[in-house]
């Protein structure tokens, strides 16, 4: 476990118009870790992530990947720093394959035709490296996958590119009970094979059973960002909800004001004392 | 003074670690393993040759690498050819796998168990699954033995004079797999295991839970990790427990009867004789019970309280929570007692689990002290239902991999 974030942002604001949506938020994500995004429906979730994948500049703040401040304006920066987001509605093609929806825009060539044995064979591995055993043929259109399948499909496309930092909006959203378990299970594995995993849902057991930190936004401003080890499913509803929780959280009245944010800082861990201490746990 | 391990002996050991390499990482270049192994190169060489020469490994030239060079040979474990039987017997079904030297499942079959039916009965029916599966082995296949994963059996097959749990009065087809009550009829099993199923090859006993974790400490979600404890649930709770990379089993095998550690004082009658066990309060029963259900029973009905929850019914809700709440408690006594690396969830206390996370975890981060649960972490296994099987053919491998030639 590296003690230093691959990604961190530090102070980013961003609105549209007269609407403040973030205010001085600071966000870091660990290589290795599934960080958690929590907040209510407006909180900023989809903003930030907007953000970090290129779609929205920042109006201010600064962007920091692997050590040296970059600037990410377009989705095109991001997927060379390694960014890749799988959005909740997939964005998969129902009457393609999985190696050409894998490749979708992206196809490897060999001279003038497309390489299909590299193409299919580096999906195959790619599904072997996150043990996904649910797919029968890699040859199968989309449209014949149940949502689970779909699900691990887009995540195995996002990973395929040697990409760093993994970005889940709702991913276990519209999944039974068991669809679910492999979708959380294959979350837990990219970070476990190295990657940065930024986690967004709206379910605390979700969040409670792969994540190794949870940052929480309350109404464009991030209140907190602390381990999972150190908090509990019911300060998280509160700091979530309220915006803080005994001495977690904002302080004063809520922030409304443009410098609420301040001590909120104070209170946060992203480096948590713990980091430095902990032995080599080798993942 | 002892005398320094002979060149035999040295022999022998530098082939059962380098079987062992690729047995559990797979295919390896030559040139890996001299790192990893720490040996030179002809050494490595010759061992590679003796063990291809008893089939038990081969040696190709890698894919083109794309590199300057003579690309190193790639040594890879004769997975289709070198295999053991894996047996496991569940509460409500027998599984039986042919499983090849570097874990990897070649065939496979499964019956249900009949309700009520002690394991011995159950032995024509496993013997059945072998000889179908037996059918399709190639002539010059080599089985190498035969693991058994029983639910709920001590750790290791001379453990003697337990007295096992009774059967749980209301539910009486739950724990025939317990009904044992001693050591005279466990040894019957064994031996009879051993008859009836492999009777010209060893055949290694274990415990569900413990051929588990070792699976998962192989090749599965607690790689690497020192200290590991694998929650099993099949009807009871077990665990299986590694320590600084050894099985721990306690004097005479019962160690990891976790499922009996009292949490609750006057509580539930438990199976045991005792009350108030863990069990009472997060087996599949409990949950059942807790969201109103008393009278089904069994894993299917399980999964249906944790897919009604899912669905917002609101009594499933408040039984998993409970259920959850409970497993955080007992999950926090286990991380204090043994500072784990890992805690798996397996059987169905991983649907109970991720259903229930949040609770579990809140409980663990409130009762579990800071040092011993920041670096814990909380899994389900990688390799699922196949843990089982795939772990009591590592016990099967266990001799081949001491020495490989000796046969």
């Amino acid at each position: 476990m590296s003690a230093t974030p691959l990604l961190e942002l530090r102070g980013i604001d961003k609105s549209f118009g007269p609407v403040q949506v973030l205010r001085n938020v600071d966000f870091s994500v660990t290589a290795g870790e599934v960080t958690a995004l929590v907040g209510d429906n407006g909180a900023g979730k989809s903003t930030l992530v907007k953000c970090i994948s290129g779609i929205y500049s920042i109006d201010s703040g600064e962007i920091v990947f692997d050590g040296r401040p970059v600037r990410i304006n377009s989705p095109r920066d991001a997927a060379a720093l390694g960014i890749e987001v799988v959005y909740q509605d997939l964005a998969l093609c129902d009457n393609l394959d999985i190696v050409q929806n894998m490749f979708l825009g992206r196809e490897k060539r060999s001279g003038l035709v497309l390489d299909e044995p590299t193409m299919e064979q580096m999906a195959a591995e790619t599904l072997a490296g996150l043990s996904v055993r649910t797919v029968k043929s890699l040859r199968q259109h989309v449209s014949s996958l149940s949502g689970g399948q779909r699900q691990t499909v887009a995540i195995a496309k996002a990973v395929l590119w040697n990409s760093r930092v993994v970005i889940l909006d709702e991913p276990t959203a519209a999944l039974g009970v068991a669809q679910t378990a492999q979708v959380l299970e294959l979350v837990r594995r990219l970070a476990d094979n190295g990657l940065a995993v930024v986690l967004i849902s709206h379910n605390m057991n979700d969040v409670f059973a792969v994540s190794d930190q949870i940052a929480m936004l309350y109404l464009g401003q991030m209140v907190a960002q602390l381990r999972t080890s150190e908090v509990t499913h019911a300060q998280v509803v509160e700091l979530i909800t309220a915006g803080r929780s005994g001495g977690l959280g904002l302080s004063g009245d809520n922030g409304d004001g443009a410098n609420g944010t301040g001590t909120s800082g104070a209170d946060r861990h992203d480096t948590p004392p713990t980091a430095t201490t902990e032995p080599g746990v080798d993942r | 003074m002892r005398a320094g391990p002979s060149q035999e002996e040295i022999r022998r050991q530098n082939l059962g670690a380098l079987l062992r390499y690729v047995h559990v990482h797979g295919a390896t270049s030559r040139a890996e393993l001299t790192s990893a192994l720490g040996l030179n190169r002809s050494t490595i060489g010759a061992l590679t040759a003796e063990l291809a020469a008893a089939r038990l490994v081969s040696e190709r030239a890698p894919r083109e690498t794309g590199r300057a060079g003579r690309p190193s040979l790639v040594v890879r474990p004769e997975s289709a050819r070198v295999f053991a039987y894996a047996y496991s017997i569940e509460s409500d079904r027998l599984r039986a796998a042919r499983v090849g030297l570097g874990g990897v499942v070649l065939d496979r079959r499964q019956a249900a168990r009949p309700p009520g039916a002690p394991p011995l009965e159950c032995l024509p029916l496993l013997a059945g699954l072998r000889k179908e599966m037996h059918q399709s082995v190639a002539e010059d296949a080599i089985h190498v033995g035969s693991g058994v994963a029983v639910s709920g059996r001590p750790r290791r097959p001379d453990a003697a004079g337990r007295q096992s749990p009774g059967p749980v009065p209301d539910r009486p087809d739950r724990d025939a797999v317990d009904d044992g009550g001693g050591s005279g009829s466990e040894a019957a099993l064994e031996v009879a295991l051993g008859e009836v199923l492999s009777p010209d090859r060893p055949i290694l006993v274990s415990n569900a839970a413990d051929a588990s974790v070792v699976a998962e400490h192989v090749r599965g979600a607690a790689v690497g990790c020192d200290t590991v404890i694998y929650l099993h649930q099949d009807g009871g709770i077990e665990a299986g427990i590694i320590v600084h990379g050894q099985r721990l089993t306690g004097r005479g095998g019962h160690a990891g009867e976790v499922g009996h550690m009292v949490v609750q004082p006057g509580g539930r009658p438990c199976r045991c004789g005792s009350s108030g066990c863990w069990e009472t309060e997060i087996s599949e029963h409990a949950l059942l019970h807790a969201a109103g259900r008393g009278g089904s029973a069994g894993r299917d009905a399980t999964l249906r309280v944790i897919d009604a929850a899912s669905w917002g019914d609101a009594g499933a809700q408040a039984a998993v929570r409970q259920v959850g709440d409970w497993l955080g408690f007992g999950v926090a006594n286990l991380v204090n007692i043994f500072n784990p690396d890992a805690i798996i969830f397996g059987g169905t206390l991983r649907e109970v689990y991720l259903a229930a996370a949040a609770r579990v975890r809140s409980r663990l981060n409130v009762m579990a002290l800071p040092a011993a649960r920041e670096q814990v972490r909380l899994r389900t296994p990688q390799l699922g239902e196949d843990a089982v099987l795939i772990g009591a053919a590592e016990l099967a491998f266990g001799p081949l991999l001491a020495d490989p030639l000796d046969r």
